[in-house]
């Protein structure tokens, strides 16, 4: 795992700001939300490619190629968690402020 | 908290451009990241010992294919390679060599080849056999034509170091090794090689033994030759050392009292038993020719030449046939030379002063019994004495003054008479010839030196006409 992180920093770098953008975008969107049963079919579809790149069941490079996807995305999330967590303080601030 | 997750149900539309962003990663990063893979998993197989090894890597999993040379070499190197950072699966596409039973190895050599096959047990064992065979022999071709395999003997490398230096000893051969034991075929290249090889054998590791040795070595080769026109006789070839060297030099200057002795022998190694005594003989034989050639290769002797009357040719067969050494052949080619013109007596007496100022009839001291290195004088002298058949001949015997008075002219009758009597078998009539002994009264020289005494201890031929 360290040696994916230092060797595709660039890469992960892109997906944290994507999703610091996303993030940051989010609280103010007024796009529709993905409804619960997506959103239960998304983390499905991870929760099973995780247990995949886990047992090492992919060869080769669709393998590496499924590792390298989890690890940009994981990275998004938590970019997308910290643009949101972000953009609400600031939100909350100016509507105190105001 | 139910803000966070109404607003992370919108996190959805930047996974379109995480997707782009994915695709161009996978695309950049995969042929970069298997070639670090491959080169970290590459120098941490560097010093492992496996053969014919290839590394592929796809993705992150890598697929190693080689020749181990034992089962902890092969999962060392599994787990070396697991080992790297950043490698997932490796898949073992190991073995280990065969395992050879018997585990056999050879050397085989001609003149300009030499072609190492059967087993070597590692690359590295591999690589200094032939090395050492390049070293040992320069300028010869050394083909590889050895696999790799398990199952050698202990000390196996310093056993076939050791045969490598023997093949550059032969001209032609094979030295087999199998398991721990050696078999030796072909002909050396040196006279002394296949004693050299005997020799370096024994220092072969403990538990490693010669099954058979059948190096041949060149032929040992002595010949004479014996030109009465130059009046030399000719050594060349091969004696076993310089004591052999100098006593028969020495012999050969009194068995040839005329003839001047060239001596281009060399010493070496790997005569046959008995030499000394055979060439001895030989030149004995040779020495009583008038003309010949000896040539004795290994335990054959070939001798060729004329003789100077019938007699001798008769004697010089008979006994070459009962004074070699056990084991000797003997090939006696010898015909007689046609009988010189007769010559009147004073001619004759002439002739024998000419061959006394040569040499002298030497006898075992105090006896009577003609020393074998003056038979060729004898036979010059017998040649000579059948040229002037009628002239009547005294053989005079004398000796020095040591000793008492009655001893030396009985020794004296005695050496006179056993010079007669060899005239006798020679074919001499008996009648022709006396015998007189005159003790010491008739001196040369001074009796006082040794030299003197030397010159005064004689036989003479006296005609009478």
């Amino acid at each position: 795992m360290a040696y994916l992180a230092l060797f595709h920093w660039g890469w992960l770098a892109g997906a944290l700001l994507i999703g610091l953008g996303m993030g940051w975008i989010s609280v103010v969107h007024r796009g529709q939300p993905l409804s619960p049963a997506k959103l239960g079919l998304v983390a499905a579809v991870v929760a099973a490619l995780v247990a995949l790149a886990v047992a090492h069941l992919v060869p080769g490079r669709i393998g590496y190629w499924c590792d390298l996807g989890l690890a940009l995305f994981a990275v998004y999330l938590a970019g997308c968690a910290v643009g949101t967590l972000l953009r609400q303080w600031v939100v909350s601030r100016y509507a105190a402020a105001h | 908290m139910r803000g966070f997750f109404r607003w992370a149900s919108k996190w959805w539309p930047g996974l379109v451009p995480l997707a782009v962003l994915w695709g161009l990663a996978a695309w950049n990063a995969t042929v970069p990241l298997e070639n670090d893979l491959a080169a970290k998993a590459t120098a941490t197989l560097k010093d492992a010992i496996l053969a014919q090894m290839r590394l592929t890597v796809a993705g992150r999993d890598v697929t190693l294919a080689a020749d181990a040379f034992s089962e902890e070499g092969r999962r060392d190197a599994l787990a070396r390679v697991g080992g790297v950072s950043g490698v997932r699966l490796v898949n073992d596409e190991t073995r280990l060599v065969p395992e050879a039973q018997p585990f056999v190895w050879t050397a085989e050599r001609d003149v300009a080849h030499i072609a190492l096959g059967g087993n070597a047990p590692l690359p590295a064992v591999k690589a200094k056999l032939l090395d050492t065979a390049r070293a040992a022999v320069a300028g010869v071709e050394v083909a590889d034509q050895m696999g790799l395999a398990r199952g050698a003997p202990a000390k196996f490398d310093a056993a076939a170091l050791l045969l490598i230096d023997q093949i550059a000893r032969l001209k032609d051969g094979k030295i087999t090794l199998s398991d721990t034991s050696v078999k030796l075929a072909g002909m050396a290249r040196d006279l002394g090689g296949r004693e050299a090889i005997a020799a370096a054998l024994k220092n072969l590791p403990q538990g490693y033994s010669i099954a058979d040795n059948a190096i041949k070595a060149p032929p040992y080769i002595f010949q004479a030759n014996k030109d009465p026109v130059a009046v030399t006789v000719t050594f060349t070839g091969y004696v076993p050392d310089n004591a052999v060297h100098a006593a028969l030099v020495a012999a050969a200057t009194r068995k040839f009292f005329d003839e001047k002795v060239l001596d281009q022998l060399k010493a070496s190694v790997g005569a046959p038993a008995g030499f000394a005594n055979a060439a001895t003989v030989a030149l004995g034989a040779l020495s009583r020719l008038s003309t010949g050639s000896l040539v004795m290769a290994d335990r054959e002797i070939r001798l060729s030449g004329d003789a100077l009357y019938p007699a001798a040719a008769d004697q010089i067969r008979a006994s070459l046939g009962t004074d070699l050494p056990q084991g000797w052949k003997v090939k006696a080619d010898i015909s007689v030379r046609p009988a010189a013109t007769p010559v009147d007596a004073s001619v004759c007496q002439q002739l024998f002063v000419e061959l006394f100022g040569k040499g002298k009839i030497r006898f075992d001291t105090a006896s009577s019994a003609i020393d074998r290195d003056s038979l060729g004088l004898l036979d010059r002298l017998a040649e000579t004495a059948l040229r002037c058949p009628s002239a009547e001949i005294e053989i005079a015997g004398h000796t020095d003054t040591a000793g008492d008075d009655g001893t030396n002219q009985t020794l004296s009758e005695k050496r006179a008479q056993a010079v007669v009597d060899y005239l006798v078998r020679a074919g001499l009539p008996a009648e022709r010839l006396s015998a007189v002994g005159y003790g010491s009264s008739k001196p040369l020289a001074s009796n006082d030196t040794e030299d003197g005494r030397a010159q005064n201890r004689r036989i003479e031929f006296v005609v009478k006409e």
